[in-house]
């Protein structure tokens, strides 16, 4: 297939990983985070990781927007989903992320009406076809899915539908990559950043890993030459004594984002003043909330909700996972008690999540070749 | 898995990913252009959605935009 095939060229691969080992200093050990889950998948079912010598470590970030939800949000919707008058609709994964009791998916069972979705387009038209029951769509997503719901919000508007709620959990990519960076956990030498998350913000508000931490991210697409040309150009930086943003997924992403999404969405929405990131904890402006404008679209102000902040369950090491701290092997559940049919920490459910493509692609504690 | 939903959850293919959840978009092919901003599009397996395209303007029948949660963000190349 055209402008997939030239991607995944297992020549050029070895070309490029080749290329890699030859700018990495001896006995510098690098560790780069993918912020993005879809990166994280990728470079599992490539096998990307097999590629580079043991002294890159690549380093799985908080960029899965499933993993990052607290429990107690989850508690919150099946709050919601509990009334009797609503239909809640949410995308798969979402409905088997464990809450405090119990997921979404068990809410149906127990006769809850929980629906998937692939999109907030598909929630608004279940609300059009059932005009006597509210239907709740529950968003969660970085930038990359936020739009999708401003602009399904926006048509709803439009079309006059008065059925339709949304229970906002977007959240946005800056403020964590902020607390990262913060955090004495973690020393990371280099970013591969967001690739469609990019397309909505551009790669202009990542400018502050360079300034602020003098740490090179190069915006990357989610083929394996794309992953593989991402950490050579992180790489070339380090070598050259640069840090800056670059763009390797330029057929892509533009440098300034799309301005009818961010206009769409500061419409839609505004910043709450903090959220809780499950394994981050609260972080200051990092999650988008219903503007005042569309505030009979807020499904947090039509139902009363718990609101509790629970912890996670002691055996479960996502936070650590998400920070990248750890590999998702060396969390004491991984692959026994907490696997992705019966999953105890959230990183374990989505694909995207680090656990689960450890897991779904047999990554275990292995040993690579050191430059 | 039912057109609005009602359906069972699908079995989750941990070799392709979620299209949803993860920040990923797909290649899909316009199959038809609606009115009021949506188009009919496919997949690379035939799988059909209505998609929104006020991201991309204007699109015509046979382009291939990058879908991500119903919407498309950019258009592929030809």
């Amino acid at each position: 297939m055209r402008f997939v095939d030239e991607f995944r060229d297992a020549d050029l691969g070895r070309v490029l990983a080749a290329e890699i080992v030859s700018l990495v200093e001896p006995g510098r050990h690098l560790k780069l985070m993918e912020v993005c889950g879809g990166h994280t998948h990728s470079i599992y079912k490539y096998g990307i990781d097999d590629l580079l010598p043991e002294n890159v470590e690549l380093v799985h970030g908080p960029g899965c927007p499933v993993c990052v939800i607290p429990m107690g949000r989850v508690d919150d919707g099946i709050a919601i989903a509990n009334q009797p008058d609503v239909i809640f609709t949410c995308f798969g994964d979402m409905m088997r992320i464990p809450g405090s009791d119990g997921s979404l998916l068990d809410a149906k069972a127990a006769g809850a009406d929980v629906r998937m979705v692939y999109s907030p387009l598909d929630a608004l038209r279940i609300a059009k076809k059932n005009p006597d029951r509210t239907v709740v769509f529950f968003a969660i997503g970085f930038e990359t899915t936020a739009p999708s719901t401003a602009l399904t919000l926006k048509r709803a508007r439009a079309d006059g539908v008065t059925n339709f709620l949304c229970m906002c959990n977007h959240v946005t990519i800056v403020p964590p990559l902020r607390a990262l960076l913060d955090s004495p956990d973690l020393r990371l030498d280099g970013f591969i950043g967001p690739g469609h998350g990019g397309r909505v913000v551009g790669a202009r508000p990542f400018e502050f890993i360079p300034a602020d931490y003098r740490r090179p991210l190069v915006v990357a697409g989610f083929e394996p030459l794309d992953v593989l040309q991402s950490i050579k150009m992180i790489l070339q930086q380090i070598a050259d004594g640069r840090c800056e943003v670059e763009n390797q997924y330029k057929r892509v992403v533009p440098y300034e984002g799309n301005m009818v999404a961010l206009k769409a969405m500061s419409e839609v929405f505004e910043l709450r003043p903090h959220f809780e990131w499950r394994g981050l904890g609260f972080i200051s402006q990092s999650a988008l909330k219903i503007s005042e404008a569309f505030a009979d679209f807020d499904a947090e102000l039509r139902y009363e909700v718990p609101g509790v902040r629970v912890a996670d369950p002691k055996a479960c090491q996502c936070g650590e996972v998400l920070k990248g701290v750890i590999k998702p092997w060396e969390c004491k559940v991984f692959g026994t008690a907490c696997t992705p049919e019966r999953p105890i920490g959230t990183c374990m459910v989505s694909p995207e999540g680090a656990c689960a493509a450890y897991y779904n692609f047999g990554r275990y504690a292995r040993d690579r070749a050191v430059v | 898995m039912t057109p609005d939903g009602t359906g069972l959850l699908p079995p989750c293919d941990h070799t392709i990913g979620c299209i949803t959840c993860g920040d990923e978009a797909v290649p899909m092919s316009v199959l038809v252009v609606e009115e009021d901003g949506l188009a009919l599009c496919a997949d690379a397996e035939g799988n059909s959605q209505t998609v929104e395209t006020a991201l991309v303007g204007d699109v015509a029948t046979g382009e291939r935009l990058l879908v991500h949660a119903g919407t498309a963000l950019a258009r592929a190349a030809a």
